[in-house]
């Protein structure tokens, strides 16, 4: 256990808090009585996503994943953008 | 060391694309049985990451989770203001 570095420790806690924040949110997502607890709860397991394919283009030391980060960054907010606009009868 | 922790993540992303799935059909809401569909078509994104085809995620991110939503939005408002149109008129 001698030759775990500070990256493998920092990568592994990290990846549970991933993983933590992806099933509370399903949680949420399951529950939520209202629409609007969906929406939230897409939202932030979007913006966990992100963070995943981040680690995960670490972990793979392909670091062109993180163009796949990059376009989810970048178009991520359309979907709860429509939304809010279909529930403020904005469409 | 970290691969059990990815092959974790694997799994509880590939139980999210499968109750994403679930609660698109068995929701009464349409609003809330949309955005679990774009639940399932973010979690398969990423899951095409996990098997190293990034331009398939790119393309399954841009299109299944930010287009279609946005389109189903779309139709199910068009199609709702027909319908209110119809019954105004009988």
């Amino acid at each position: 256990m001698a030759d775990i570095g500070m990256t493998e420790i920092t990568v592994i806690i990290s990846a549970m808090l991933i993983f933590f924040s992806i099933v509370f949110g399903i949680i949420r997502l399951v529950k939520g009585p209202d629409t609007v607890d969906r929406v939230v709860a897409i939202d932030l397991l979007t913006i966990v996503t992100i963070a995943l394919i981040a680690l995960l283009a670490h972990e793979a030391e392909r670091y062109i994943y993180l163009d796949v980060a990059l376009v989810y960054g970048l178009l991520s907010f359309l979907g709860v953008l429509a939304v809010a606009r279909y529930l403020e009868k904005g469409i | 060391m970290s691969i059990p922790v990815i092959t974790l993540l694997t799994i509880v992303l590939c139980a999210g694309i499968l109750i994403g799935g679930l609660l698109a059909v068995l929701l009464d809401n349409i609003v809330g049985a949309i955005i679990c569909a774009g639940l399932a078509s973010l979690f398969a994104s990423v899951v095409y990451v996990v098997l190293a085809a990034p331009d398939v995620a790119m393309t399954e991110a841009s299109i299944g989770s930010g287009l279609s939503t946005m389109i189903f939005l779309y139709a199910i408002r068009k199609t709702q203001s027909d319908e209110q149109s119809r019954e105004d008129e009988e």
